[in-house]
């Protein structure tokens, strides 16, 4: 149990937000709730949480621009609600920055799974390198640093996790997943458009040319690695 | 008769045209061809006998007037000294005798009839059948001072010959004529049809789900009529199709809201289970189970009001067949049931929906945990180009008359009523045939092999050489 840990929820539906919030609670987290995206952005704005919890459809300014606004600040972990899975909204949401997604109707069980998911600590670096160095690229795993060509470089949690993550075996082959289980807490049953946007977002980071990446690269078929 | 017609296979309307066609042109041109053959023929004949009996007129004037008594010529020399043209036979009948050119030709060939008839001083003219072809006699008495007469026997093998070229062609030409007329019916068959041959494809692609399919509006009046009813039968079809998918996806998704409430809440109750009366217990126990089924039963519908409305997509990705096999039966209820995998199966790799396909499994061990308590064995096994997913079950097997109606939505067969702990919707299996369809795969269900009572649930998926 993390306690003290703060929970944003938006969601315009008063029951479920507060059947939501019932049930966060009995896992010992605070919960602060917002009914539209512009509550939630004065809340976050006055006092940023650990978590956010963000259903699309809202009314006024939508579930994605919420994610963007807060992501221009923020590397909060963001959870996404949907209404399904199949359509281009789980793309989207990631792409504006969300961490995770859920799809309604979802128990809340599996809220608070991804939600400790998605606060554990990056792993250290089990070697004795603190500080490790490709290219232009230096990771710093127990800072939360990274900086490319000497400038530091602002990730998400969840995108410093997965450069950690593939960081710690330069060269070796991490498949979908296997990267969904480590970064994200999942199974074989996770959802592999996770890794692909995340490495698109990590791409556009820690890359000069995105389009041709020369740090983590794709290895069809099966899976991602990082250049040494 | 009548009977007996009844079970010839109909024959198309395109054979039917092209018949008529044929069949019309094929009369017209024999009564045709008859009528130029009689028509050339008298006229040839006519034309022949004229002017044979003119010849024969003028070498009759001759004969009188060289054998009479006064020039005493020989008869024999009178008629060899004739000019007759070739096919043409004189014969000199004189006080008594007869006189012929060729014996072949002489007074046996005349027919007696006409032979008498000029002998008694009548001029007469008589076609008759010869040995080998038709023949014109003409005789002409010699006149009063003598008694006498002259024929003449002209062959008309050359008209016959020229007859029967006539109608050789005539029969080539009526040939040629029917063969153009089959043609010409196929063609105008084709042509006329090829507008419903379109709406036939029309209605294919529709029936195939494909329900925005039209017919290209035609320029002419009287297939344009044709093709806006179809078109409109089809943009009213499709309007009632998409609303009904609609109304199932919108009251699905209406649905998961209370669902979603439903079920934060009951974890909260569920929490508080420890503290709770008996009672409470064993209420709050059947609500959970309940709104589990409810949220499952939602996302079915939901799933199944996707293939309706045409908007499910696949998420395709490789995956490795033997590794989501094992990963679908460990996550399931019946996870220590018996999986056999073809060895050389471990890396086959499948273009799936992962999740989809994970889902079709559990739905078939589901269906075995609900109708006959657990599955007995899972097999993965390669055949032809193809990998074959069957879940095999010790129950009572599937009726044959049962094993198409299964797949049908909320469609628990005359099994519901053999098979036991009915608890589940029919939804689960239609599922796994739409998903299955989509993945371009086949599903059914069949006997076990191995002949023990149960039933065995096939996948068929194919696999990218």
């Amino acid at each position: 149990m993390i306690v003290g840990t703060r929970i944003l929820s938006v969601e315009d539906d008063e029951r479920i937000r507060t059947a939501v919030k019932l049930a966060l609670e009995d896992e010992g987290w605070s919960v602060e709730e917002a009914d539209t995206g512009e509550q939630a952005l004065t809340a976050f704005q006055r006092q940023p949480s650990d978590v956010v919890l963000i259903d699309i459809m809202l009314p006024g300014i939508d579930g994605f621009e919420v994610c963007r606004s807060i992501r221009r600040t923020s590397d909060v972990p963001i959870i996404m609600v949907t209404a399904r899975a199949d359509t281009h909204d789980v793309v989207a949401g990631l792409e504006a920055g969300a961490d995770d997604y859920l799809t309604k109707p979802f128990a809340p069980k599996e809220l608070s799974a991804r939600i400790r998911a998605l606060l554990r600590r990056a792993r250290s670096s089990d070697s004795a390198s603190t500080h490790l160095r490709f290219g232009d690229l230096e990771i710093i795993p127990d800072e939360g640093v990274v900086r490319r060509a000497g400038h530091e470089i602002h990730l998400t949690k969840t995108e410093f996790r997965l450069l950690v993550e593939l960081a710690s075996s330069p060269g070796r082959v991490f498949s979908r997943e296997v990267l969904l289980e480590r970064v994200w807490g999942y199974g074989y049953f996770g959802d592999g458009r996770l890794v692909d946007v995340h490495v698109r977002r990590l791409r556009t980071k820690v890359e000069a040319d995105p389009a041709n990446p020369r740090h983590v690269v794709t290895v069809r078929g099966l899976g991602y690695k990082l250049q040494t | 008769m009548r009977r007996h017609f009844a079970h010839l296979p109909r024959l198309g309307l395109r054979t039917r045209i092209t018949v008529a066609f044929a069949v019309g042109a094929l009369l017209m041109s024999v009564s045709l061809s008859l009528a130029t053959v009689a028509l050339t023929r008298r006229n040839l004949l006519d034309q022949r006998e004229s002017s044979a009996t003119a010849q024969a007129f003028t070498n009759a004037e001759t004969v009188r007037r060289q054998v009479s008594p006064e020039t005493d010529a020989r008869p024999m020399r009178v008629l060899t000294d004739l000019q007759t043209p070739s096919g043409s036979f004189p014969v000199l009948w004189l006080s008594g005798n007869w006189y012929a050119v060729t014996p072949e030709f002489g007074e046996d060939a005349l027919p007696d009839e006409l032979a008498d008839m000029v002998r008694d001083g009548q001029p007469a003219r008589m076609r008759f059948a010869g040995s080998e072809t038709t023949h014109l006699a003409i005789g002409v008495p010699l006149g009063s001072e003598q008694e006498g007469a002259y024929f003449e026997i002209v062959s008309l093998e050359e008209l016959e010959g020229t007859l029967e070229s006539l109608s050789i062609s005539l029969v080539a030409a009526s040939i040629a004529t029917t063969l153009a007329g089959a043609g010409l019916g196929s063609w105008a068959a084709r042509r006329v049809l090829r507008p419903l041959a379109g709406v036939g494809r029309a209605a294919g692609a529709i029936s195939a789900g494909r329900l925005d399919t039209r017919v290209d509006a035609s320029d002419d009046p009287d297939l344009a009529q044709l093709a806006n009813s179809f078109n409109e039968m089809a943009a009213s079809l499709e309007e009632r199709i998409r609303r009904d998918a609609r109304f199932a996806s919108n009251v699905s998704h209406e649905l998961r809201s209370p669902l979603m409430t439903l079920a934060a809440s009951i974890e909260v109750l569920e929490n508080q289970r420890d503290e709770m009366p008996e009672r409470a217990r064993s209420a709050l126990d059947l609500m959970i189970a309940d709104i589990d089924r409810f949220r499952q039963l939602v996302e079915d519908l939901l799933e199944i009001s996707r293939f309706d409305a045409g908007v499910m997509y696949l998420d395709l990705e490789e995956v490795r067949l033997a590794e989501l096999v094992m990963q679908a039966v460990t996550s399931s209820t019946d996870a220590d049931v018996q999986v056999d995998i073809d060895a050389d199966l471990a890396g086959v790799v499948v273009r799936a929906d992962k999740r989809r396909l994970v889902r079709v499994i559990a739905n078939l061990l589901d269906n075995a945990a609900k109708y006959a308590k657990g599955a007995s064995r899972v097999e993965l096994r390669k055949r032809d180009h193809a990998v074959l997913i069957a879940v095999e079950d010790d129950g009572t097997g599937v009726p044959p008359e049962d094993r198409e109606t299964i797949f049908h939505r909320f469609n628990r067969g005359s099994l519901a009523n053999r098979r036991l702990g009915i608890d589940g919707v029919g939804l689960g299996l239609a599922l796994v045939g739409e998903h299955i369809r989509l993945h371009g795969g086949a599903v059914w269900v069949e006997d076990r092999p191995d002949g023990h009572e149960g039933a065995r649930f096939v996948i068929e998926l194919p696999v990218a050489s």
